[in-house]
Formats: C-alpha cells, sequence, structure tokens
C-alpha cells in the first residue's frame, strides 16, 4: 500500500511540474510568434493577408469558397470565449482551435471527474481532478500551438461576467444550468456580443443564436437582428421542470453533435456570412433518439423584451439565481428537511441489516438508476411516480407491516422528501419506524460498501 | 357550422414525459360547440386545445405543463414549426391538418 501511496504522490508532482513546463513552453512560444509575425522576413511569404504557414495549415478550409483567404484571415483575428468546458465546450472549442480562431477564452469552475469522459471529449483520465478550463486549454494547445488560449478558472458571474466578456467578439453558451444561461444572454445584450446557445440533455439536442447584431453591408451595423433568449422566454422555467445531464443522463454523442455545430454556427458568423444562412430567429432541434434534425423559425426581436428592447429595464447584471430560484452549481444541494429520530445514518443500516432487523428499503431514484445499482432487499419507488396509486400501494405496505421503513436515495435529498410524504399521511407510533438513510448511496458507498457505484 | 378537426401534436426536450412518452401523435377533436356547449366561437382555438388535452391526455401533474390557462415558462409552442408568437399564441384558430409542437427547453451540457 505504501509503494501505491508513493506513486500516486510522486505522479501527482510530476503532474504539477508538467504544467509548469507546458506553461512555460506556452509563453516562450507566444513571445517568438509575435516577434516572428512582426518580422520582415515573414510579411515576404504573406499571400492575401496570410503567412505561408497559414495558407499550408488551414488550405483544406481556404479552399472552400464559404471561407476563402479572407475568411481565414477573419477567424486568425478573432476571439471567442466559450462558457463551460463539458459536453458541448469541448467539442465546440476543438473545432475552433483547429480552425485556427486566434484567441480562445475557455471557462470553467469545475474540476474533471471520471462521469465526464464520455462526452467531454477534451479531458483524458490522467486529467481527472485537475481544472477543466486548465483541462481543456492543455488540449487545445496540443491541438493549435499557434494560437492563444485563455483558461479561467473560475465561476462566471454578475461581478465579473462583463469584464470578462468584453475581451472577445463572440460568447458561446455550453453551460449546463438556467441562471448562467440568463446571465450570458444579459452579458450578450449588454455588451452588443452575439451568443450561441446550444443544449443538450438524455437524446436531444437545441441550438441557436441570441443577440445577433448587423455587421454592416447589407446588414445594417449594430442593429438587433432576431431575437434575445429573454424575447423568447421571458420567464425562467418552475426548477422542479429543469433537468440535468448528471440526473437524467445525456449519450455523449448528443452534446458532441450540438457543440461541433455550435463551432460551425461560430465559424460562418466570424467569416461573415449573412444572417439569412445562420440560426438568427431560428432553432435547430435535434432529436438522436429517433435521428431527426428539424429548423424552427423563431419569433423576432420583442419589443417588450426586459433587456434587448429600445427602452429595457433591466439595464444591468441580476442575481441569477434569486431571479431564477435555482443554483448554477447543482452539488450543492443539501436539504434538511426531517427531525433526526426519523434519519439514519449509513453505518446504524448496515448494523441493524447485519442484526437482522427488518427494514423495508424504498429506493425513490428513478427505475434506470435502480436498475443500475441498488441495496440488496430494496424495492424501487421512484419519487417523481410517487402519488396517487402508487403512493396509496406504499402507504398500504407500510401499513400492513411492522418493519423499519428506510427512504434511500442518490445522496440523501429525495429520501427527506419521500419519507416526508409518507410521514405526512402517518399518525402515532407509526411515525417512529420511518427514516431516511442520511446522505444516500453515497453515505452507503463511503461508509458502508466501497465496491458500490458512486455515480 | 362547426365540425371535428384532425390535428397532429408532438412533443420533445422532455415535454413527452407528461404525455406517455409518446412523442407524435394525431388527435381528433369534436365540434367545438360539442367539447364546450356555452363556446360561440366555431373554430378551436389553442387556449381550448389546452384544456381538451388537459381533460384527456395529461396524465398528472398538469402545472408542469400548463400555467393558467397557458403553458408554463420554459415551453416553445410551434405551430407548423413556427413559434406560436407569429400565430396569435392561444388565440390561434387551428386548422385542419396542423401540426402542433410543444418543445420543452433544454438547459443541459
Ligand atoms: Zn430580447
Amino acid at each position: 500500500m505504501d509503494v501505491i501511496q508513493r506513486l500516486e504522490q510522486e505522479i501527482a508532482e510530476l503532474k504539477d511540474t508538467l504544467q509548469m513546463k507546458e506553461q512555460e513552453l506556452v509563453e516562450i512560444k507566444q513571445k517568438f510568434l509575435q516577434i516572428n509575425e512582426n518580422s520582415t522576413e515573414n510579411t515576404k511569404v504573406r499571400i492575401g493577408g496570410l503567412p505561408k504557414w497559414a495558407i499550408e495549415r488551414y488550405s483544406r478550409q481556404i479552399l472552400l469558397p464559404d471561407i476563402g483567404v479572407q475568411g481565414q484571415g477573419r477567424l486568425m483575428a478573432a476571439r471567442v470565449l466559450i462558457v463551460g468546458a463539458g459536453g458541448l465546450g469541448c467539442p465546440a472549442s476543438a473545432y475552433l482551435a483547429g480552425a485556427g480562431v486566434g484567441e480562445i477564452g475557455i471557462i470553467d469552475y469545475d474540476e474533471v471527474d471520471v462521469t465526464n469522459i464520455h462526452r467531454q471529449i477534451l479531458h483524458r483520465e490522467r486529467d481527472q481532478n485537475l481544472s477543466k478550463a486548465q483541462s481543456a486549454a492543455n488540449s487545445l494547445r496540443s491541438i493549435n500551438s499557434k494560437i492563444k488560449i485563455t483558461p479561467y478558472s473560475i465561476d462566471i458571474n454578475p461581478s465579473n461576467g462583463l469584464e470578462i466578456a468584453k475581451n472577445y467578439d463572440l460568447i458561446l453558451d455550453c453551460t449546463d444550468n438556467v441562471p448562467t444561461r440568463y446571465m450570458l444572454n444579459d452579458i450578450s445584450v449588454l455588451t452588443g456580443i452575439p451568443l450561441i446557445s446550444g443544449s443538450a440533455l438524455k437524446m436531444e439536442g437545441q441550438l441557436t443564436i441570441y443577440g445577433y447584431r448587423g455587421k454592416g453591408g447589407d446588414e445594417k451595423e449594430q442593429t438587433h437582428i432576431g431575437p434575445c433568449y429573454r424575447c423568447i422566454f421571458p420567464r425562467p422555467p418552475p426548477p422542479e421542470t429543469v433537468g440535468s445531464c448528471s440526473a437524467q443522463g445525456v449519450a455523449g454523442p448528443i452534446p458532441g453533435v450540438i457543440g461541433v455545430l455550435q463551432a460551425l454556427e461560430a465559424i460562418k458568423l466570424l467569416v461573415g456570412h449573412p444572417h439569412t444562412q445562420l440560426l438568427v430567429q431560428r432553432m435547430l432541434l435535434f432529436d438522436g433518439g429517433d435521428s431527426t434534425f428539424r429548423t424552427v423559425k423563431l419569433r423576432p426581436r420583442s419589443p417588450a423584451c426586459e433587456i434587448c428592447s429600445d427602452e429595457p429595464t433591466i439595464t444591468k447584471l441580476l442575481d441569477y439565481e434569486v431571479v431564477c430560484q435555482s443554483q448554477a452549481k447543482e452539488k450543492d444541494l443539501d436539504l434538511h428537511i426531517l427531525q433526526s429520530e426519523n434519519r439514519i445514518s449509513a453505518k446504524e443500516l448496515a448494523k441493524s441489516l447485519n442484526a437482522k432487523e427488518r427494514h423495508l428499503l424504498v429506493d425513490v431514484r428513478s427505475e434506470a438508476e435502480f436498475n443500475m445499482c441498488n441495496i440488496d432487499g430494496a424495492v424501487n419507488y421512484p419519487l417523481e411516480k410517487l402519488r396517487e396509486k402508487q403512493f396509496e400501494e406504499l402507504m398500504e405496505k407500510i401499513r400492513s407491516c411492522t418493519s423499519y421503513v428506510t427512504f434511500v436515495c442518490r445522496r440523501g435529498n429525495d429520501s427527506q422528501l419521500a419519507a416526508e410524504r409518507v410521514l405526512d399521511a402517518l399518525v402515532g407510533p407509526d411515525r417512529s419506524r420511518v427514516r431516511d438513510l442520511t446522505g444516500g448511496l453515497h453515505a452507503w458507498a463511503r461508509h458502508v460498501d466501497i465496491d458500490f457505484p458512486v455515480y | 357550422m362547426a365540425h371535428p378537426i384532425k390535428l397532429q401534436i408532438q412533443f420533445g426536450g422532455g415535454a413527452e414525459l407528461l404525455f406517455d412518452s409518446i412523442k407524435s401523435r394525431t388527435i381528433e377533436l369534436p365540434a367545438i360547440d360539442k367539447y364546450f356547449p356555452e363556446c360561440q366561437r366555431e373554430k378551436w382555438t389553442i387556449k381550448e386545445l389546452l384544456v381538451w388535452m388537459k381533460d384527456n391526455l395529461l396524465r398528472e401533474r398538469p402545472e408542469l405543463f400548463l400555467q393558467g390557462d397557458s403553458v408554463r415558462p420554459g415551453i416553445l409552442v410551434l405551430v407548423n414549426d413556427t413559434d406560436w408568437e407569429l400565430y396569435d399564441e392561444l388565440s390561434y384558430e387551428l386548422l385542419e391538418g396542423d401540426t402542433i409542437a410543444f418543445i420543452s427547453t433544454l438547459h443541459g451540457g
């Protein structure tokens, strides 16, 4: 065991050293690149404004009339901010780095977890516990060392959002939650920077461009064309209707498809394609379940929009977690609903089960989660279906037995909601038989059964 | 004179979970005065369609789909693949063969 610990320690130190050396190399290369760009030697081999290496490197896309030499020049001068280094942000930024977008900023507060890797293609097994922004930046640099990558291992919020965004020409919304989506929309409108918004869950994805502004030529410069997020969704959805990849799952290629298409829209927008060829005032809906793409027409900019209309009522960033009644970081939820006499720790539950005390173990996770892993002998009553007939059936079971009734879920929040629902329907001594497993199956895995999967 | 009409209704983005997980179905609405005897109009609008859906298709937890007499925030309604805002929203008069889609917006990434 000592050997393992020593090796882990050594590897961690080597990782740190590697990261420092990589950073050093990036900085030296960038200095060198700048000197090289400015030298007269280099300007001699410029063709149509591009140096020889760029013509060669990007030739496959320069060949396209849709991009061309001028378009490539625009890409190389462009600065794109990618918010979220997850399932959408990884593929989106990989293609933009490959295409030679001059500067890519990538923001993520989170760290790489093994459950991310099936879809977040810039992160490797060795990147676990590393900052996602840093891990993504490392991968992007290995794709293209000629561009500037700025990782932000921070939480983008109303106090730093405008400051960061104003260094960029375009924002990609690759986030996973409602408050951040409203904030990015407001940042986009307040700064005049267009927002390419992608989202994905389970087997479906959605994509559109919000806050687009005319770019001159046939489009009047800086005028709003098409809606912003608030024009279409002036009110945030009720929190209980919002799903997440960690709770409901997602097939890896789904955000892959949407992230790649975000990159394509970004390239077209930066190259200067007119809004009629972009997903402006149109939304692409992708259903991977039946392999269909459809594009639907959206409403135009709303004259009553709270932020992008001519008389906006929102003129600065807000507290989006309050506005949306939900959290930007989903992991923090830690409910304390039940009294201590209605709770049981993982260790106590194990002891009680070992002593052959009888428990009706009610697992309230979804059927899919229950099928993935469960405690021996548990029965599955998903919380979302625990109403009416299902609820009556369970209550009947509880009333007709004398054993403990112990509710179980992943983290110990839903189990309390379920236990509370049952407690409300019980009177007298029956109430004392009902409890929930504190900390859920995560605690069970930590304190009792280390072989139990943590997801 | 009021008469029955056939429509296609579709669900996406998770809204189908409230409707037996069926993403697309053809429905036939009776003549509107049969369903709403007090109704003066001859044609169904989306407003009445929502009531009919609540009565006939929505199994449980209507608050996850409806709010007041409209859909809840976060559901995009499409009339033949176009945002219903361009079609008078609740007051849009349904036509034979229309496709009405209810798409819940996704927020994951
Ligand atoms: Zn707006």
